[in-house]
Order: structure tokens, then C-alpha cells, then sequence
């Protein structure tokens, strides 16, 4: 069992939602990013999704793409990555990790996933291919790592039900049509389709894309597992960047964490 | 149109290993929809007079067969014959696939039409069929693009749709074509997205060469009619590739048939600044489909160069890679160099100012012809006219219009 598991099980234990984070590696730098993953889990997020940066992010909005341009102008590649969680994993071998990026990288990168020296990395979630596929559909195969499906709003029921019954880890449900960050979230409708989900899932349903405020993280917290916060963590990263003051973003997870406890 | 001629690609969308569909989840019931839509359509007789009838009437179909005396004696071997694509309504192939695209966004009720252009043909091409039936119509262009097709963005302007200028990326066409798939998955329930060319996730690559392959249709007929036999080659440009698909389609079962694409070999393919992933790229995945791709060392997609802006993009549609693999079509590339010459020269010698795309298959004829014997006839599609380039190659030659 991984950590991502044990982790998702302690919650539902505790009968608690997870908080899941999200940020690009190398953005600004993987120094910094090393730094924020650690402010992360100080500041009670359960699960941390590493970015990582593709020059094509087409689910991507604004906020996000210009996080992973900034990362592959520091020539930010999935090896890289691995040693700075690596480096990550010293002083925490406890916080699940889970790689966020395109399916490209991943192909490319065959050996890296497969290998996944020290077992640093816990999932990873392919955000262009289809809910029923896996990396190791595309040959890429590593059973101790699980792989995160993605549901969404225009998921017919027939497809709700085989990728909820396929994904390990937990079921990403994206809560709207759109890129991440846009702000269009219907509760009714999200409310709706993870019940549908939960009916098939075996592993837990988080929400993710579009949750900015607390308010937003409070309400899909009462109908889902979890929330995940991405593009309004990245802006802060952005704008922290210059002056290296992270404190915004210590205040706004502790804010989100209140907000779904 | 005779859709089923052989049976790629497969239900899964793969020619060989390439091809597939690689997009967020979002997009998968949209996906699902087209195909569904497709299928039914595509033998249905009411829908396949009507995309004749708006061939023949609105674009000028079929386009002629044409002889081309001056090169042919330019060059001394075989007869050279072009297809001339540039003839069509708004100016090039781009209009045919837009034709059945959009009679498919009309039965599947779509209000709202998206493009993505890089030389600007396609959104014009978009936007006319868009004004037509009175829809709204959004074209993403690269704001590079913008500058250097600035007439063609007046066109798309005064053909009633909106132009949205894309800064991300390298600001081309994969950067327009990553903006327009995100104002689709954004706004998938009213929207259809008119992919222009044979790339994208399946079953755009199979659509648009099928609308295309009306092209490859008429050659068959016209060959038999002008010189009584097949043509024994068959140059188009390539960037997506779907000029060169629609006209090679049909040819695929006639092997005495060489089918020959030019790819856009930019400062010349040795230098890794160039736009010809099937001539120095490796398989990979990028807008939904694999496909051989221009990448680094890390898997990420690389800039491209070319002076023809519908040729500089990274990637190629999944058929033209099947068809390279299995040694079927041959794939080259010509410099900007080379396809600046050719574009003066065919202006020169054929009364014909050819877009700086098919100036790149013109420019190869310096090396096919001295392969071929006077007996032999060789077509080179015409994929679009050149009025659009005019302001690049005047920059180039330092003229100020």
C-alpha cells in the first residue's frame, strides 16, 4: 500500500476531507519549489500534485501555462524532477506525491516512471488520455504507482462507470467544462455526478479545477472526498516570486483547510 | 464520395501505431458525438448532394487539370501537370474540408463554430462557411501568424468572425490549435470545433481527408481523360498535411503512382531549425493524436521555423507517419530558399503566384524531374494562391508595397 492509500484511508477514518495542492516544479525555481511543497504540508495540505511543465498544456488555463513556461525556461525536465523529490523525500516520507502532466512526457520517459528509484513518487494523473486509459495502455508500467482517472462533466453514465470502477488512488472529478482556473462551478451539477461516481468508485472522489475562495472548497467538500486548490496557488507563487514571501499562501491553505474541516 | 476504400484507420482511430485519441475527458462525449454523427452521415444520400451540390456551386468544383507548358519545358523531362486548388472560392483546398464540416456541425445543431489557422487560409475558409449559415465563428491564429498573414486576418474580419490573437507558446499554429482545443473543452455543449487539417484526435484526421479526398477523386478522372494513364507522381506540400492526403488518399491502391509530400525544411533540415518532423522528428503525442514529432531530448515539443506559415508546425497528421513507415509516400523537405526561387520562378514562367506552402512542391521538381523521362506525367497540387504571401516575400526582397 502507498502512501497515497494510506493516506486517502487515515482521512475517511477520521471521517476528515483531504486537501490537495498543487504547484509546477521549477516554478520559480526547484529550490523554491522544494521550499513551498514543505510550507504546504506545514500548513495542513494532505496530498501535494506536482506540475509537470509541457510546453502544450491544453487543459491548462492562462495562470498554469505561464507557471510552465516559466519552469522550462529553467529547463525543467521530468528527471529533474525526480532528484528534486528526491531531495523532498529526506525530510518527508510521509506526504503522498502525485506527478500532474501530459501523456508525451510521460511516454518519453518511459524508464524514469518505471524506474521511480526509492518509490518517491506515489501516482501520477495523465491529463490527455481518456478516463478508462492508464500509462500502461501507452506501454508505460509501474504497478506501485496508481493512476488517477479523470471524470467530468460531460462523462456519460456508461464511461462514469468504467473509469470509476478502472482508477486507483482516488477519481479526479473536474468540476467544470473548461481550463483549470476558469470560474464557471455549478454545485447542483457537480453534486450530481459524484454521487453518480460513488455509486462505482472504490477509491475516493476528489474535486478539482476551478475552486478559488473557501466558500468554493466548503461546498464540494460536503459532496465529494476532497478538494484540490491549483491555479490560485500558482498566482500567489507568481507573485511571491520576486520578493520570495510565501506567507499569502501559509494563510490562504490554512484558510481552505478551516473552511473543509 | 467513396469513403470506405480501405479500412484505416481502425475503430480505435489508429493508422498502424498512430493516430488514437489523446484528450482530456472533457472532450471524449464530443469526440464520441462527431464520430457517431460521421458514420451515420457519411453513406447517407440527401447529405452527400448536398456537400457536391456546395462544391460545385459555392466553391467552383471540380478544379481543372492543368497543363503546364513553360515548366515543362523548363525542365525538359516529363509533363508537368497542376491541380489547381488555388482556383476554389477564398483561394485554396482549405474550403472543401470546411464545406463538410460545417454541414456536420448544422445536423449535429451546433450554434457556435471554432477554427485554429496558421497561414490564415483555413479561418477564411472557416469563417465563410460560418457566415454562410449565419453561425458564430471564432478563429485562434498565433499572433506571429497575425502579423505575417495581416490580409487574411481582414478577410476572416470581414467574413463577419472574430480573430483571437494567441502570445503563448512559439505564437503559431500549434499555439492556436492548443487555444482553440481549450475554448472547445470549455465551451463543448454548443460548440464545434472545424479542425483544418488531418491532424487532431481521431476522427478528424479521417474526416478531413475524407472531405478532402475529392481532390485525389478528380485527379483519377482527369489523369484519364488529359493523358490516359495514372500520373506516375504526386507532389503536395506538408505541414498538418491535409492537401497532400486528400490528393494522395485515392492513390493509395494505385502503387505505379508515386506520392511524394515536402515538408518545410525551413534553414535546411541539418540545422534543426525547420518545420519537417516526418524527415528528422521521432513519434510522439501531441494534439491528441501520435504522430512522428519535432521534440527535444526531454519530450518536449520543439519551436519550429519555416517562411510559410501553413507549414510551421511541429507535428504531422497520423496517416502521412503509416504512410512513411510503410514506405508508401515519400517525404522530403525544401529550404525557404529554395521555396522563395520556386516561388518566383512559377510566377514567372505559369502566370501563377503560388502560396509560399506549395511553393515548397514546386521547389522539389528541381530534383524529382531529373528522375523522370518525357513520357512520364507528374501533378503538383496547387494547394492555394499566393496573394496572402505577397507582403512576406516583398519584406524578404526588401521591397516596400
Amino acid at each position: 500500500m502507498n502512501r497515497l492509500t494510506n493516506t486517502l484511508d487515515e482521512l475517511k477514518n477520521k471521517n476528515k476531507k483531504a486537501l490537495v495542492a498543487y504547484l509546477v516544479a521549477g516554478d520559480p525555481d526547484i529550490e523554491m519549489t522544494i521550499e513551498l511543497m514543505k510550507l504546504f504540508v506545514e500548513s495542513g495540505v494532505d496530498i501535494i500534485e506536482i506540475g509537470v511543465p509541457f510546453t502544450d498544456p491544453i487543459a491548462e488555463g492562462p495562470v498554469i501555462q505561464k507557471a510552465h513556461d516559466r519552469a522550462l525556461k529553467n529547463n525543467v525536465s521530468l528527471k529533474l524532477i525526480f532528484e528534486m523529490v528526491d531531495q523532498f523525500r529526506k525530510n518527508d516520507n510521509k506526504t503522498p506525491l502525485v506527478l500532474m502532466g501530459y501523456l508525451n512526457t510521460f511516454i518519453f520517459n518511459k524508464a524514469l516512471i518505471e524506474d521511480n528509484k526509492n518509490d518517491v513518487i506515489d501516482s501520477v494523473l495523465v491529463v490527455d488520455i481518456p478516463g478508462e486509459l492508464k500509462l500502461k495502455d501507452y506501454g508505460v508500467h509501474n504497478p506501485n504507482i496508481n493512476n488517477i482517472s479523470l471524470i467530468s462533466p460531460t462523462t456519460k453514465k456508461d464511461r462514469i462507470e468504467l473509469i470509476a470502477k478502472n482508477s486507483s488512488g482516488f477519481v479526479y472529478y473536474v468540476t467544470l467544462r473548461g481550463v483549470t482556473g476558469a470560474s464557471n462551478l455549478d454545485v447542483n451539477e457537480i453534486t450530481k455526478n459524484v454521487e453518480e461516481i460513488k455509486k462505482y468508485a472504490s477509491v475516493p472522489t476528489l474535486a478539482g479545477f476551478g475552486i478559488k475562495s473557501a466558500e468554493d472548497a466548503k461546498l464540494l467538500s460536503q459532496c465529494s472526498d476532497g478538494v484540490i486548490i491549483g491555479s490560485s496557488i500558482v498566482q500567489m507563487i507568481a507573485e511571491g516570486s520576486q520578493t520570495k514571501e510565501f506567507d499569502r499562501i501559509r494563510k490562504y491553505i490554512i484558510e481552505i483547510k478551516q473552511a473543509i474541516s | 464520395m467513396k469513403l470506405d476504400k480501405n479500412n484505416l484507420p481502425d475503430k480505435n482511430g489508429f493508422f498502424g501505431e498512430y493516430g488514437g485519441k489523446f484528450v482530456p475527458e472533457t472532450l471524449m462525449y464530443a469526440l464520441e458525438e462527431l464520430e457517431t454523427t460521421y458514420e451515420k452521415l457519411k453513406n447517407n444520400n440527401e447529405f452527400k448532394e448536398q456537400f457536391y451540390k456546395d462544391l460545385s456551386e459555392f466553391v467552383g468544383r471540380p478544379s481543372p487539370l492543368y497543363f503546364a507548358e513553360r515548366l515543362t519545358k523548363h525542365y525538359g523531362t516529363g509533363s508537368i501537370w497542376l491541380k489547381r486548388e488555388d482556383l476554389n472560392h477564398t483561394g485554396a483546398h482549405k474550403i472543401n474540408n470546411t464545406i463538410g464540416q460545417i454541414l456536420l456541425a448544422k445536423y449535429m445543431g451546433k450554434k457556435r463554430i471554432i477554427a485554429e489557422t496558421g497561414a490564415g487560409q483555413h479561418g477564411v475558409a472557416t469563417a465563410t462557411v460560418a457566415a454562410r449559415l449565419g453561425l458564430e465563428c471564432h478563429i485562434y491564429m498565433g499572433s506571429e501568424d497575425v502579423q505575417r498573414q495581416s490580409l487574411n486576418v481582414y478577410r476572416i474580419k470581414l467574413l463577419g468572425a472574430q480573430v483571437h490573437s494567441v502570445d503563448s507558446g512559439s505564437a503559431t499554429l500549434k499555439d492556436a490549435l492548443n487555444e482553440a482545443l481549450r475554448d472547445w473543452v470549455t465551451n463543448v455543449d454548443d460548440t464545434y470545433y472545424i479542425i483544418g487539417s488531418v491532424t487532431g484526435p481521431h476522427p478528424y484526421p479521417m474526416i478531413v481527408r475524407d472531405f478532402n479526398s475529392v481532390v485525389g477523386e478528380e485527379l483519377i478522372s482527369q489523369s484519364k481523360e488529359l493523358f490516359d494513364s495514372m500520373p506516375d507522381a504526386i507532389v503536395a506540400c506538408v505541414g498538418g498535411g491535409s492537401n497532400a492526403m486528400g490528393a494522395f488518399y485515392p492513390f493509395i491502391k494505385f502503387n505505379e503512382t508515386r506520392l511524394i509530400g515536402v515538408e518545410a525544411g525551413g534553414e535546411g533540415v541539418e540545422t534543426g531549425e525547420h518545420a519537417a518532423p516526418l524527415n528528422d522528428g521521432t513519434p510522439g503525442v501531441l494534439h491528441g493524436a501520435l504522430s512522428y514529432l519535432m521534440q527535444d531530448d526531454s519530450g518536449q515539443v520543439k519551436g519550429t521555423k519555416s517562411v510559410s506559415a501553413g507549414l510551421d508546425y511541429p507535428g504531422v497528421g497520423p496517416e502521412h507517419s503509416w504512410l512513411k513507415d510503410t514506405g508508401r509516400a515519400e517525404y522530403v523537405a525544401v529550404s525557404d530558399d529554395a521555396a522563395l526561387k520556386a516561388f518566383h520562378e512559377v510566377s514567372e514562367l505559369e502566370g501563377i503566384i503560388p502560396a509560399l506552402e506549395t511553393a515548397h512542391a514546386f521547389a522539389y521538381l528541381d530534383t524529382l524531374m531529373k528522375e523522370f523521362d518525357k513520357n512520364s506525367n507528374i501533378i503538383v497540387n496547387v494547394s492555394g494562391r499566393g496573394d496572402k504571401d505577397i507582403n512576406t516575400v516583398a519584406n524578404i526582397d526588401g521591397i516596400k508595397i
